[in-house]
């Protein structure tokens, strides 16, 4: 042997020691898409020996490929010398690959990121070299961080005391339902409550009791409300916001009095109010179908005012924007 | 300034439109949902009118995935989204609707591997077209301004931008996006050859 064949095959020695020591899946295809390597990664991980897959094609070894998104990358590479990327997001684990026997038994796949990229050598017609990285540390450790970004977001738009939406969450609801029904064309209701005699109940009970209560009606109106697209909000001190899409004025005005008939019937005792011995509340009801020039704010100011008009009736009841007092 | 013939210039948009036709189907089968693409208008532009357009003044952040290309004509392809609706079509694309400001590191490569399907797509009507072949590399992911993305082959440089309109729907929804490519006066003059050789082909 001479010296520089010498240093050839020493080169050629190093190399597949690069190749099977390697912390990834390398493939390597031929123009015919027939398996010429099979690195020791890919042994373990695929459990099979390079021995049974060398000379065989891809999708003669793995039929669910066959004009999927890595057969697809892999015609790219040999006949366009296209490279692709194959992320792990859009991509789950193309390849059975496993991190154990028992993954294996279980089915459980390895998380993988895919690289197929184009492989010229010598005068041979285009290989293609498939590259293979085990992701599933950072997908799981994104899951993690998408679970608690979720639990923070959701902390932020609630209610500290009372556990329901805040008055963020229903700005940012109400303006959501809002834009639907003006698209939609379809009835949106609003209900504005407000806990009567608030102030001498916190005056003569004491501010937890007065929590207390704020906690037990923001339950009583919860219940009420059955559809998941309805939304109950503490909107400010002692006052609540429902936010009911698709609902008419009568559907509207018959939860109005299911809620204050809830709330009467929690038999909260207070003795220092002008209305009854017992917490009450009064309703402002506002329906619209948003015409085009129609505001948020403003039907918010409708809402208000029916609450007034409920007050002013004598309160303990619910009152509708726009109708005569009921 | 480098302009084509409008019989030119209408086949390039034809051949882009195959292209992200063929880019539309290849992820309509990922998701296993509608995606449709469209160019609407391609235009040859300078850097920095490009810059420009992409909003480069207002400091707005673009993302983009470069890809280089070369073979029958050498080229830098970009895909451009602003920033936000990146975050948009990720999360359409995965279905998924936590919101967080920017794109994970899987995300990431989401969005890479939608610019790879576009851009090969895009340059495999080209390198078919030219009857050669276009050897392309892997996608680099980048967030910038217009001009941080569009400078990154260098200040000296002095060729064109091709810029491609794209219409991207999906889950209807509608999102706009750019594609550029960098061309120097060669590459530019490759393309138009190209794309005559075809035109005679064709018999336009």
């Amino acid at each position: 042997m001479t010296s520089a064949e010498n240093s050839l095959d020493q080169q050629l020695q190093l190399f597949a020691s690069v190749v099977r020591a390697v912390n990834a899946g390398l493939i390597v295809l031929d123009a015919d898409q027939r398996i010429v390597l099979w690195n020791d990664w890919m042994e373990r991980h695929a459990q099979q020996p390079a021995s049974a897959m060398l000379g065989r094609s891809l999708t003669e070894l793995f039929p669910e490929l066959a004009n999927g998104r890595l057969h697809q990358a892999v015609v790219g590479a040999l006949k366009n010398n296209f490279s692709s990327l194959i992320s792990q997001t859009l991509n789950k684990a193309p390849l059975p690959l496993y991190a154990s026997a028992e993954d294996a038994a279980a089915g459980t796949r390895i998380q993988q990121a895919v690289q197929v990229m184009p492989l010229e050598f010598g005068n041979q017609p285009r290989h293609c070299l498939i590259q293979v990285t085990d992701v599933s540390m950072a997908v799981a450790r994104e899951k993690q961080l998408r679970e608690q970004a979720l639990e923070l977001q959701s902390q932020t738009l609630l209610d500290g005391l009372t556990g329901i939406a805040n008055r963020r969450r229903f700005d940012a609801h109400m303006d959501d339902e809002f834009r639907r029904a003006k698209r939609n064309v379809s009835p949106l209701s609003l209900i504005m409550v407000d806990v009567d005699c608030f102030k001498s109940y916190n005056d003569n009970y004491g501010h937890q009791k007065g929590d207390e209560c704020l906690i037990q009606i923001a339950g009583a109106l919860t219940r009420v409300l059955g559809r998941p697209c309805d939304l109950l909000a503490r909107y400010g001190g002692e006052e609540f916001m429902a936010i009911l899409p698709d609902t008419n004025a009568d559907g509207a005005m018959r939860i109005a009095e299911m809620m204050r008939r809830e709330v009467e019937a929690l038999e909260l005792e207070h003795a220092f109010s002008s209305v009854a011995k017992r917490v009450t509340i009064s309703l402002g009801v506002v329906t619209q179908i948003p015409q085009h020039n129609a505001t948020v704010a403003h039907m918010i100011g409708a809402a208000d005012r029916a609450l007034y008009k409920a007050k002013h009736s004598g309160r303990n009841r619910a009152a509708a924007y726009g109708s005569g007092a009921s | 300034m480098f302009n084509l013939s409008e019989l030119e210039h209408d086949a390039l948009v034809e051949l882009f439109n195959q292209g992200v036709g063929q880019a539309a189907a290849a992820m309509s089968q990922i998701v296993h949902e509608e995606v449709t693409m469209s160019v609407p208008a391609i235009l040859f532009q300078t850097r920095a009118e490009c810059a420009k357009a992409l909003g480069n003044k207002d400091g707005r952040r673009i993302c983009a995935i470069t890809q280089h290309y070369e073979g029958a004509f050498n080229t830098e392809a970009i895909l451009m989204f602003p920033e936000e609706k990146s975050l948009e079509i990720v999360r359409l694309m995965i279905g998924q609707t936590v919101s967080m400001d920017e794109l994970s590191d899987m995300e990431q490569e989401a969005m890479s591997e939608i610019g790879n399907i576009i851009l090969n797509s895009c340059m495999s009507t080209l390198a078919n077209i030219a009857g050669k072949e276009l050897q392309g590399s892997l996608p680099i992911y980048h967030v910038g301004t217009s001009d941080e993305i569009l400078s990154h082959s260098g200040s000296q440089w002095d060729g064109l931008v091709l810029t491609l309109k794209i219409d991207f729907n999906i889950e209807k929804h509608q999102i706009n996006g750019y594609v550029a490519f960098l061309l120097d006066l060669t590459a530019l003059q490759d393309l138009r050859q190209y794309i005559d050789n075809y035109l005679a082909r064709i018999g336009r």
